[in-house]
């Protein structure tokens, strides 16, 4: 299992993942031409990096037994350049009297562009029948070493949108008490709009005064900042590596928006380098349990990320089995980074 | 007979009993009597000064039944909505979000929270004892404030205003405060209105969100209740719009109750109004008019029997001329009932 950059040949393996993506993955509209576009830009920004250029860097999950294409995800070095980037922040109105004895706090939604030129992780998703071992870790977090190299290219902080509250049917709450009441769209047509390209137009159609939060459907008040069931693994990978909640929320699912410094994050802080030592012979047997490492071999256009055992890192060499190192277009004597894939301080605590 | 005159410190009690008995709440008329000794006190100041253009004044009228000396009704004219603070209400407009691309046309309505009627001269304070309810009485007594303010129309504004109470349940309960106002009070609608009383109502109204408030948000109740009268209020609105006031932009911010409006110079009462010379004698056919006199402490306006000729010079009964306070070639003003 391996991770490269997107290539054009992924096209029909992206479209068949956005279809099983369904409502909700945004940034993954089930779209054969908006793909094939967002293909060609994730090929351009790897082939051209670009400092302060809004680049759009799509990986994939290789499956490197059977050749194919299980997963993906995405980093979006500059949001809003190209349209306009929206977010609510939950912020708080106090009215105070104290003749009265009145002292109420109510939180209030500020629509924002707040987040626009920051760096976004983005279009995360992986095949069901891959979702075992440590294949959602690998494709998630290996996007953390792609910052970690290269961090001139990305924002000091990077922010994930967590897929926010919505029922069987694709319904969310926070919608039907919102934005639905301004345009008359269901919640899976305006995710799509948006994932097609048209969220700003959305966006534009959203009430841009205020919103106090009690005058919300229950239902909706509830949803906010919550996450979807199926996205509280991701989240909370996310949050072990030092994410929190920023105190932003989508505008449409009312979706948490989770953010960290990227020198604060576990795996870009904790992550080293060392000399890759090819090995053509088996490796030796682990001797304990040791946890996998994410590895990557610091290329930009080329970059690749995989994982070796805990067993095969050595004071400055890390030695690579042959079968990795190869897809990995990883030679002896490459200066390699890496770090434990689980956090283990978080885990003793 | 029944007379309007300027209220006097001796009326607090008998308009305490007329608050308490009158079906529409009176916000403006405290039933506190501390709070209704005052009022009466500033209105007596009021007419007594009626001619200066200095603080604004707050004219309160009863009407007095002669015969017993009892007083069974009040009305009331603020020169200056809001006595010179802020006088809070939602104005309603609409906000168009569309898009081409997206086929999408919608009107948004919204609620701003505004102070354009501040300083507009504003009817208010309206009670009638309940067997008066469907007589002349009431005409009498709603339209003589007109009058006045016909006849002292340097003091007033061009613009006219009335708050119109909200709809409310059965119960008691305002849809439209539950749906805005309670959220920022974690108080029910009667207690905000008891403190609206007490304090006053900008003190409140302070209290309330800045933000414009978007209507699709509210509940359904509470979207039905905007610019709507509570029923207690149908008389009253009815004689309103025959006076030529009509349902404007602006809603109460609590119940969400109708503000109407008319120009001063456009009301039934004021530009039908004639003012002429009197010359005591009989009368014994005519239509029925509203009569007052040019006064301002001594303010006295009737119901009378006229015969309006060519001239400028108009025969009034002498129980009529005794109650204006009048006396022969005095100046009389008169308005068709």
């Amino acid at each position: 299992m391996i991770i490269r950059p997107i290539e054009t040949r992924d096209l029909p393996a992206l479209y068949a993942m956005a279809t099983h993506a369904g409502v909700g993955v945004t940034t993954l509209p089930a779209n054969e031409a908006l793909l094939a576009e967002r293909i060609a830009r994730a090929v351009d920004s790897f082939a051209h990096a670009r400092e302060g250029h809004p680049g759009h860097y799509l990986f994939v999950l290789e499956d490197t037994a059977t050749g194919r294409v299980a997963g993906v995800c995405g980093i979006d070095a500059c949001v809003g350049q190209e349209d306009v980037w929206y977010n609510y922040r939950i912020s708080t109105t106090v009215n105070a009297c104290a003749e009265l004895a009145i002292h109420q706090q109510t939180p209030t939604l500020y629509l924002t562009n707040d987040l626009t030129n920051r760096t976004e992780l983005c279009s995360l998703f992986l095949e069901p029948d891959y979702r075992h071992s440590s294949n959602g870790l690998l494709l998630s977090k290996s996007r953390l070493l792609f910052l970690a190299d290269f961090p001139r290219y990305f924002s000091d902080k990077v922010f994930a949108e967590m897929r926010g509250v919505s029922d069987a049917q694709g319904r969310s709450p926070f919608w039907e008490s919102l934005g639905k009441k301004f345009f008359s769209m269901d919640f899976s047509r305006a995710d799509y709009m948006t994932g097609v390209g048209s969220k700003a137009f959305i966006a534009e159609l959203m009430p841009k005064y205020p919103i106090y939060v009690p005058m919300l459907a229950p239902e909706a008040q509830a949803a906010l900042g919550q996450v979807h069931e199926n996205t509280r693994p991701a989240l909370a990978m996310l949050e072990s590596e030092g994410f929190n909640f920023n105190g932003f929320v989508d505008i449409f699912d009312g979706g948490p928006v989770i953010e960290a410094f990227t020198n604060n994050i576990r795996a870009v802080g904790e992550s080293v380098r060392r000399h890759a030592m090819v090995v053509r012979n088996k490796p030796e047997r682990p001797r304990d349990d040791s946890d996998p490492y994410l590895l990557s071999n610091r290329s930009f256009s080329d970059f690749r990320v995989g994982l070796v055992s805990g067993n095969a890192i050595h004071q400055d060499t890390v030695y690579i089995p042959a079968e990795l190192a190869e897809p990995m277009q990883i030679c002896s004597g490459d200066i390699v980074r890496m770090v434990s894939l689980r956090n283990h301080r978080r885990m003793q605590t | 007979m029944l007379i309007v005159r300027p209220a006097a410190q001796g009326d607090a009690p008998a308009i305490q009993k007329l608050v308490g008995e009158h079906p529409a709440k009176v916000t403006t008329l405290s039933s506190h009597s501390d709070k209704l000794e005052e009022r009466i006190e500033l209105s007596c100041q009021s007419f007594a000064n009626s001619t200066s253009a200095s603080a604004p004044g707050r004219f309160l009228f009863v009407l007095e039944n002669t015969a017993s000396g009892e007083v069974v009704g009040t009305a009331g004219v603020d020169v200056a909505a809001g006595h010179g603070s802020p006088f809070y209400n939602y104005r309603q407009d609409e906000l168009i979000h569309a898009s081409h691309q997206l086929g999408i046309h919608n009107r948004v309505p919204v609620l701003y929270l505004t102070h354009e009627l501040t300083g507009k001269s504003l009817l208010c304070s309206f009670t009638l004892a309940p067997a008066l309810r469907d007589t002349e009485a009431f005409k009498l007594l709603s339209r003589s404030r007109l009058l006045f303010i016909g006849v002292f129309s340097a003091l007033f504004s061009e613009e006219l205003i009335v708050e119109i109470q909200g709809v409310q349940t059965a119960t008691g309960e305002s849809p439209f405060w539950n749906s805005l106002g309670r959220h920022f009070f974690n108080m029910d609608f009667a207690t905000a209105d008891y403190y609206s009383a007490v304090k006053s109502k900008t003190f409140i109204a302070e209290l309330m969100p800045p933000h414009p408030i978007y209507v699709p948000l509210l509940t359904p109740e509470a979207q039905a209740a905007i610019g709507h009268a509570h029923q207690a209020t149908e008389a009253s609105c009815q004689l309103l719009y025959r006076e030529g006031f009509r349902m404007g932009k602006h809603i109460d911010i609590f119940d969400g109750g109708p503000v109407l409006s008319a120009w001063r110079s456009h009301v039934t009462s004021i530009s039908s109004m004639q003012r002429k010379r009197l010359r005591v004698g009989s009368v014994n056919a005519g239509m029925r008019y509203l009569a007052c006199n040019t006064q301002t402490s001594g303010f006295r306006c009737v119901i009378a029997q006229l015969t309006d000729g060519l001239g400028d010079v108009i025969r009034v009964q002498p129980q009529v001329v005794e109650a204006l306070g009048l006396a022969d070639n005095d100046a009389i003003v008169f308005s068709p009932l």
